[in-house]
């Protein structure tokens, strides 16, 4: 039976449970951005702990794409939902375009001499690079070579794929429609050649979910980033990153300032602990495997290359042409890939 | 009955019988099967589950590496408690002011409280971050309390009216009669004969709230994310097992909790009538 | 009730004042609010218009949508009634103590988190999950079969999480038929099935439609068994709203397609009420 006094009890036993922290806000705090799966799980167990034991602040971790944080800073009108931004070049250039940044100030980073030339900019600073290609299940398949494998068997029965929301879905539809007489800004021909295989293709989810069918046998083979293939393999899940005969895709990815938050000075702390050494150091070997950036920190030899002098030998889409048309993809590919 | 068993009343037994124990299967395999995988060896979700340990479920009770999962579910208990609490205060009163009238207005206002219950949870949650964005309200607590409040207030106010018109009118009447204040009557009276059906109410509309996705997906942010956004958000993307785990626990929290209430106020009959 | 105790200006209804006001603030103008977005062109809702209602119902794709949503509802429904229908007439037989066993049994997983019963049908369902292992086990099927992702599975786990809603006005129903009726029934010679269709289900209408009613509602928007379970092929209204509000961020699209959404899903469930009322007066009549 409830009495006022036990009401009031269970109130102040809830209010007094160590089960709410961060409900009274700490000294330091900060909302920062994250992709969903690797990002964030790295981002959790490394970051967060480092933050809180060197600067007290604590960081919340809001795992979005780079295109749904645009979106939804976009939608809060001013009053941003998170303080900082992890972005791809895409995204990068929209944001920029809308002035949802901002102005950065790279001489606040302490280990700024520490990261090459050109790497901060008044946008913001580079944290990574990411690269882009096949993973596949060994046990299940042979290795496919290139693109054109996906849509073959034994591959493309056990295929998993995701659309335009993102910056590896669309770069690798991108690349898989140049196979087939497509160009950078018309993957159109990608579209046809799915849909002719569709039937067979194992599963086509959302592109937070793609490790998660993965790793339950959903499907065995997908376009994906190499850190995504160290966190399922760290996961004693059966995994191999494949470069496509035609290259693999890499890009730069990149943390800024929202416009309008009042944690600028907290996202500086923030940026600067994650292209340190101690960071860097810790999130290159598996099961992280983020290329590193700051020049102290060697490449593993498990990673795609050996330093990010090789990344203009890599494939790097031109996203001031593709954002324009992305839209437009997106639904597209939503539509033709209904049921 | 001592008539022969015909062939129409074996295949009824047979029939409705198998269909029904399908139904307990239905019902019962998955959660049985949660719990028996979250006590797996293995890193992945697979049945039968490899081994038995508990390793699962010291990582999630491990403060460092779960702190995320501790915090929202500190999030979702604060709000189920607070939105729970004004609904106990606004409900009751409306029940109170509403349960015994029989007017028009007051029929039309009872199913405008009741009609959370039907309206799609999704339309409400768009509709709530639209109107709180511009009315320029940045995601809080004390916003996803407001949503919460809305959607799980008419579980209380429906076992409320329910307990109230059970009461006899004559018990207040003589209350009344013997001179004891309206007030009086309230709080000797009325309250302790209705608060089994406030408390049944308020264990569903807590149980509701802990359990809502569509306004929290919309009014949450990461400071304020709830127990079962993280869930989904950890089965889309990593699909750890440790979802196992916390299914278990809220599994034997519900077990237990619907133990008390079943003693307490009698749960289930009042679901059931 | 006109005298009200002793504050001459005091009204019991007044009480429900407090819980008006919060309904007026944040319940009814919020849903105005939505209406009124849903008559905006576009994205920064600045130019009012009809656009976003005509490109969403210009497009035969959302036909489609709304079709599915409502046809996943009805299989639901036909699903629950199947196998929740015989569930509630074996209650009916069982004795007080084991009936109470039961009940516990059928609403448990109505206090169990949405989330973690959608869970449960991916570790049943996933390609080495129960359902695969076992068929394969006892050799039935030599390649695992795909559930997960299919129209399929999700309907069988929908028919798991809602199944409750369906019970519970069901059981409550019959559960007040008087028992007599049954005997006489049997010992006027009609065979259980004659007895079943002529007087059991009839009677039970009201709470057979209650239940229909309350799955139909709930499945049609469920939005996380059906993005989880159902996956991105298969695309429902829920998606669309999600997708339109917190992906693409077109506000008054999202509007439109949930305004679709409510008024699709009440007008069944206020046809499927109306039939309740008539069977209701049918029987008692």
């Amino acid at each position: 039976m409830f009495t006022r006094r036990s009401l009031l009890a269970g109130a102040t036993a809830l209010g007094g449970a160590s089960l709410l922290p961060g409900l009274a806000h700490a000294k330091g705090s900060l909302i920062a951005t994250t992709y969903p799966g690797s990002w964030e799980d790295a981002y959790r167990a490394i970051v967060a702990p480092m933050l809180k034991k060197q600067a007290d602040i604590d960081l919340e971790l809001a795992p979005l794409f780079a295109m749904d944080q645009i979106g939804k800073v976009k939608a809060a009108r001013g009053a941003p939902p998170f303080d900082a931004f992890l972005l791809d070049p895409g995204p990068r250039i929209v944001a920029i375009e809308g002035g949802l940044f901002e102005k950065f100030d790279p001489k606040k980073l302490t280990n700024l001499p520490k990261i090459p030339e050109g790497f901060a900019d008044e946008h913001g600073v580079c944290v990574s690079a990411q690269v882009v290609g096949i993973a596949y299940n060994p046990k299940k398949l042979p290795a496919p070579k290139g693109w054109t494998d996906l849509l073959k068997d034994p591959w493309v029965s056990r295929l998993g794929l995701t659309g335009f929301q993102t910056t590896f879905g669309t770069s690798s539809i991108i690349e898989i429609g140049k196979q087939f007489g497509g160009t950078l800004t018309n993957p159109e021909p990608a579209l046809v050649e799915l849909n002719k295989v569709l039937p067979k293709v194992a599963a086509v989810g959302l592109p937070a979910a793609m490790p998660g069918l993965f790793q339950q046998g959903q499907c065995d083979v997908m376009f994906t980033n190499t850190q995504t293939v160290a966190t399922l393999k760290g996961k004693g899940v059966d995994i191999e990153f494949v470069k496509p005969e035609s290259g693999a895709i890499a890009f730069y990815t990149t943390m800024h300032i929202a416009k309008g938050t009042a944690e600028a000075e907290n996202a500086y702390k923030y940026f600067d602990l994650v292209i340190g050494k101690e960071v860097q150091t810790a999130l290159t070997p598996a099961p992280y495997n983020f290329l590193p950036v700051n020049k102290d920190v060697p490449l593993t030899p498990d990673m795609p290359m050996k330093s990010l002098d090789e990344m203009a030998k890599y494939i790097n889409h031109d996203w001031a042409q593709i954002n324009p048309l992305r839209a437009g993809w997106i639904e597209k590919f939503n539509k033709e890939m209904a049921k | 009955m001592g008539r022969r068993r015909s062939f129409g009343d074996v295949s009824y037994g047979l029939l409705i019988g198998g269909l029904a124990l399908l139904a307990v299967t239905i019902i019962v395999a998955p959660v049985v099967i949660v719990l028996m995988t979250s006590f797996t060896e293995g890193q992945a979700l697979k049945f039968p589950p490899k081994g038995f340990s508990l390793g699962w479920y010291e990582q999630l009770f491990d403060p460092v590496k779960s702190r995320q999962i501790h915090k929202t579910a500190g999030n979702s208990l604060w709000i189920a408690a607070f939105s729970t609490l004004f609904g106990v205060v606004l409900a009751t009163l409306a029940a109170l002011g509403l349960g015994r009238s029989r007017s028009r207005l007051a029929r039309v206002a009872d199913s405008l409280f009741m009609s959370p219950l039907v309206l799609p949870g999704i339309t409400f949650g768009l509709a709530a971050l639209v109107y709180f964005s511009l009315l320029g309200f940045r995601p809080s607590i004390e916003l996803m309390i407001a949503g919460h409040l809305i959607v799980t207030m008419p579980f209380i106010l429906r076992t409320t009216t329910a307990s109230l018109s059970q009461l006899d009118p004559a018990l207040l009447d003589s209350s009344q009669s013997l001179g004891a204040s309206w007030l009086y009557t309230l709080r000797r009276v009325t309250l302790p004969l209705i608060a089994p059906g406030i408390a049944a109410g308020a264990f569903l509309a807590f149980m509701a709230s802990i359990d809502n996705v569509p306004v929290s997906l919309f009014l949450s942010n990461a400071r304020t994310d709830t127990l079962p956004i993280r869930m989904w958000g950890m089965m889309e993307s990593t699909l750890d097992v440790r979802v196992a785990a916390v299914s278990g626990v809220l599994i034997a929290a519900a077990f237990v909790l619907m133990l008390i209430m079943e003693w307490t106020v009698g749960l289930t009959r009042r679901m059931r009538d | 009730m006109k005298e009200g105790g002793k504050l001459s200006l005091f009204r019991e209804w007044q009480l429900a004042v407090p819980l008006a006001l919060a309904f007026a603030a944040l319940f009814l103008a919020p849903l105005l609010l939505l209406v009124g977005v849903s008559f905006y062109n576009d994205e920064k809702i600045t130019q009012p218009g009809f656009a976003s209602w005509l490109k969403f119902y210009g497009d035969p794709f959302n036909y489609k949508v709304i079709g599915d949503t409502l046809l996943l509802g009805a299989k639901t429904v036909c699903t629950t009634v199947l196998i929740g229908y015989p569930l509630a007439l074996v209650y009916l037989d069982l004795s007080a103590r084991l009936q109470k066993v039961l009940l516990f049994v059928i609403v448990m997983p109505l206090l169990l988190s949405v989330v973690v019963r959608t869970f449960a049908w991916i570790v049943v369902l996933g390609r080495e999950g129960v359902v695969n292992s076992v068929l394969m086990g006892l050799g039935v099927i030599s390649e695992p079969l795909k559930l997960l992702q299919t129209e399929l599975g999700l309907v069988i786990s929908l028919t798991q999480i809602e199944m409750p809603l369906m019970l519970l006005p069901l059981i409550s129903v019959m559960s007040r038929l008087d028992p007599n009726l049954r005997d006489a029934s049997a010992a006027l010679g009609a065979s259980r099935w004659r007895t079943l269709f002529t007087v059991i289900v009839p009677l039970s209408m009201p709470g057979l439609i209650a239940g229909c009613l309350l799955v139909f509602a709930s499945s049609t928007t469920a939005f996380i068994s059906q993005t989880v379970i159902g996956g991105v092929r298969l695309i429902y209204l829920p998606l669309v709203i999600w997708q339109q509000s917190l992906v693409v961020y077109h506000w008054p699209l999202a509007a439109v397609a949930s305004l679709s959404l409510v008024v699709s899903v009440l007008s069944v469930v206020a046809a499927l009420s109306w039939a309740g009322r008539r069977s209701g007066g049918y029987v008692n009549g």
